[in-house]
Order: structure tokens, then sequence, then C-alpha cells
């Protein structure tokens, strides 16, 4: 379907994700019955509802060892995107398919819960993500080893600081057995030391040949990292291809956003 | 899940777990005085307040477990939203952590009957197998419940009026035999009902008041057939209708 992919020598069948045409839509109630009056008076009118389109027509393929990362605006179906993969939504139209196992979360310290322990959280968390009492006692040291919260293991997660929560998260997350691991937006908290120690772990699974999708606003990540990159803005695909030259639409896009939407897609290739 | 949340709910009130038992304990107690006391209904037993502990204790863990199931997919929204797995672990959970609450104050029962000289019997091995059949029920209701709760949050108040209903149409302070035979065979398909009065049956076995009629006495030799039927019936319909919207979850709480 799209031949000028780069890693299109797998051929079609192999793909770690295929998303073709995929939309979705959301209905979004008018707000009703302001007053008790109205209430009695119409207890039973419904008000209309707005369709929002987050995503339309969506298509793309990510090749099996790819680091893929997907940025745009606000609002503009990046979120929504990757809860479809998931399969956390469900789309309205198109097909997704998906080989290999799946990371089953896209934000990191699910479940984490403020008034137990950072010791308790890695238990939950950690279990919420799929791993087994025995492999999570099999990896707690690592666990904790690798966020560096030896000493603040057995305090309350409400007294962590926001960049501690999001390391501990981290840890647990890269725990999990997965092929295909898809992440919205994780390492904007974070100090440079433990940014830096997460980069090297982006380099691991490539080594191991395992596939990220990456949902960013950082533009260094992807352009450092992501062996191709997808714009999404107004729920469409605007650009399709090596990072630089969509980096590049999405600073166009920036400049001028009327002219950026009227532009056809681009899809580039290495 | 299921230890975190019971752990949770009592964490930071200063007498913990003790709560749990307090409360049917508290509610025993004012029904104790206002009808076994004022209305007199202690006069038709000498076992009307272990019957009333057992009725109450049940009752109310088929009221807390499908409240706290009702709310449960919406109370967990967020991991809804950010998570791949099986939505029905969390009615479960709910379900589970009212039934450890639930377990604690079967001891507590437990208790009385032992300090009442009750000597236990044999087929009192049957009461854990009733037990199952009352959560089974309760768990099916609270799917139905929970489901409805996504799409129409006014769910919550009927199901409020609902319990209330159903406690006092149940023979929770009154014995059974009190009831019309027509209205008796009816809140006998009521599987909780059938369970309460079964376990009544086994556990006061002493009683030859009304009070421990058992659903072999008032049913037939079918016994507690039509209410298990009722449990199963109401099970597949919530296990079907909570798969069939399974994948709106999480746009819709």
């Amino acid at each position: 379907m799209n031949p000028g992919l780069p890693s299109a020598l797998n051929g079609a069948a192999s793909a770690a994700i295929d998303v073709a045409g995929v939309s979705k839509f959301f209905r979004l109630p008018h707000e009703r019955r302001t007053t008790l009056k109205e209430y009695f008076s119409h207890p039973f009118r419904r008000s209309g509802y707005e369709v929002q389109r987050a995503l339309q027509d969506v298509s793309f393929r990510v090749e099996p060892g790819e680091f893929f990362g997907i940025m745009g605006p606000n609002g503009g179906g990046k979120s929504t995107l990757l809860k479809i993969i998931s399969g956390i939504y469900r789309h309205d139209a198109g097909t997704v398919r998906v080989n290999g196992r799946l990371s089953p979360f896209i934000e990191l310290g699910v479940g984490f819960n403020p008034e137990l322990t950072g010791r308790d959280n890695i238990r939950i968390n950690g279990t919420l993500l799929g791993l087994d009492r025995r492999k999570l006692r099999a990896r707690y040291d690592d666990i904790v080893e690798f966020c560096e919260l030896e000493r603040f293991i057995d305090q309350k997660l409400k007294n962590y600081s926001s960049g501690m929560q999001v390391r501990l998260a981290y840890a647990i997350a890269i725990q999990v057995d997965f092929d295909i691991l898809l992440l919205d937006e994780v390492l904007a908290v974070g100090d440079e030391s433990f940014q830096q120690k997460c980069f090297g772990t982006f380099a691991q699974f490539r080594e191991e040949g395992k596939t990220v999708v990456l949902v960013t606003h950082s533009l260094d990540l992807i352009q450092q990292f992501a062996d191709r990159a997808l714009l999404l803005l107004d729920g469409r695909v605007q650009a399709l291809g090596v990072p630089g030259d969509v980096v590049a639409r999405y600073h166009a896009g920036l400049a001028s956003p009327i002219a950026a939407t009227n532009l056809p897609v681009v899809e580039t290739a290495s | 899940m299921v230890l975190a949340e019971f752990k949770l709910k009592y964490a930071g009130s200063v007498l913990g777990y003790v709560w749990s038992v307090l409360k049917p304990l508290s509610l025993f107690t004012i029904m104790y005085l206002v009808f076994g006391r004022l209305f007199r209904l202690d006069d038709i037993s000498e076992y009307y307040p272990i019957a009333l502990l057992v009725g109450i204790v049940l009752f109310m863990f088929f009221s807390d477990a499908t409240s706290q199931g009702m709310v449960s997919l919406v109370h967990r929204e967020s991991l809804l939203r950010r998570l791949r797995f099986p939505r029905m672990i969390i009615p479960a959970a709910a379900t589970l952590t009212a039934a450890m609450t639930f377990v604690v104050n079967l001891l507590v029962v437990g208790g009385f009957v032992a300090w009442d000289g009750i000597v236990p019997q044999l087929d009192w091995l049957l009461i854990p197998l009733l037990l199952i059949e009352l959560y089974l029920f309760t768990f099916g209701i609270a799917l139905i419940l929970t489901t409805a709760f996504v799409f129409l949050r006014d769910t919550a108040q009927v199901w409020e009026l609902g319990v209330q209903l159903l406690f006092y149409a149940s023979p929770v302070v009154y014995p059974v035999s009190f009831l019309p035979s027509w209205a008796r065979d009816l809140v006998f398909l009521f599987p909780p009902t059938q369970v309460m009065q079964d376990v009544r049956a086994l556990v006061l076995y002493e009683d030859d008041s009304g009070m421990t009629l058992s659903s072999a006495d008032a049913l037939g030799s079918s016994g507690p057939l039509l209410p298990i039927a009722t449990t199963l019936v109401v099970l597949t319909l919530g296990v079907t209708l909570f798969k069939r919207y399974e994948p709106w979850f999480a746009e819709r709480t």
C-alpha cells in the first residue's frame, strides 16, 4: 500500500502495526438541563450532541524493530490514535492489525496510589501491567536500581516529587515483556541524567529488535531516535516519513497553520 | 488489587477494620431495639437476635457489593483510559473487596452462635455453597448495574431506592412466615432471601418458629432450584451485557 516505506522488504503481512483507513468520532453531548425548572418541565428532553472527528482516514504501517515517532499539536489526535492501536478505544471505521505482544499501557504510572509506599506501588503497578508474582519478585531489584530510589522505597508515593514518580513508573514499565511498546509523552519530567538513562533503554530496545511507537512533543527526541515519524493535524495524517522532513513540515505548519492544512500529504522515504 | 482496596478503605480512620464489623452491628442494634423489643418480634423465638444478625450481615453484603460494584468502572476511569486489560476485573475486585468485609462479619456471627451454645452440625458444610451462590448472584447484579451506570448516572439513585425496598421486602427483620403464602413463594425466588433462610434453617436447627423456614419448606422438594436458576440467569445476563458494551467503557466513563 505504501511502496516507499524504508523497510517494506519484509512484505505486507509482517508489519508490526498496520493501520488502514482508521476514523474515530466522539459524540459530545451538549450541556443540558441547567435549571431545576427546566428539568421538571422537560424531564425526558434530549438535547443534541456534536460529533467531533478525532481521527479521519488515518493509514500507516510500522515495521518490526522500528522506532516510530508521532507528533502534532494538542488535540491533533495523537493520544486517540495510540489508544485505538492498544485497543482501549474502539474505532468507527478502518482496520488495525498488530503483530506481536503489545505493551498494555500507553501512559506511565497507571494505578499509582499516592497513599501507598513506593514498594506497594511497584507491586500494584507491576501486576496491572501483567507481571506475575514470580517475575515481579525477580525483577524488583532491577526496578529499584534503575530508578535509584532505594532510600525512598518505603515512603508514601505522595511524598515523592513528580520527577521521582516518573522515574519509578518508567523503571517498572521497561520490565514488562513486550514486542511493541506504545508510549504517550513520557519524558517531559525527569532530570538530564535520568533522560540519558532512558535514551539508553531506547538503544537497548533497538538491539533487541523491539518496536517502539512514541508520541512526543520533543522534536529533538524524534530527530535523534526515530526511524520514521508521523505528523497528525486535526485528525489527519499531514506528513509521514523520515524525521527531518516531518519535523520541517511541522515547523512550516506552525508558521502558517492554514496553509499547512491545505498542503497535500507528503510521504518521504530515506 | 483487592487487598490494596481493602487496606485503603480503612487507612486513615482511627478504628480501621473495626468499622467493617461495627457497621452491621450497629444496624443490628437499631433493628433489634425497634423490631425485636418495640414490636415484640423477640417473643417469637429465643433465636430472633441471631436470625436477625444473620439476615443483616447477608443482606449488607448484597447491598455493599452491588453499590460498590456499580460505581467501580466509573471510579476507575483513569485506569480504563490508560490500560488494556479485561474490564471485568474491576467489578470483580470491587465485589470481592465487599466479600472480604463479609467474611470478617461472618466470624463475628460465628462468635455469637458459639456464645449461644449452638453445636455445629455436619450439614453446615452446605453454608459455603450457599454463600457462593449469593456471591454469583450479587456479581451478576453488579455487572448489570455497573454497565448501566456508565451510560446513565441516574442508576445510582434508582438502586439506592431499590436496595431499601429489597431490604424490607426480604424477611431480614421479620419472620418469612408473616407473609401470605403467595408472597412467601415470591420472595424465595430472590436468591439472597433463599440463601438467608437456608442458612438460618441450618444454623438455628433447634428453632421451631416460622422464622427458619427453608426454601425446601416453602418451595417443596425442588427447594433452592428455582433461586439457583435465577442466579444463573442473572449472572449470564450480567456477563453478556457487560461484554457487549465493554469496547465503549473507556470513552464513556
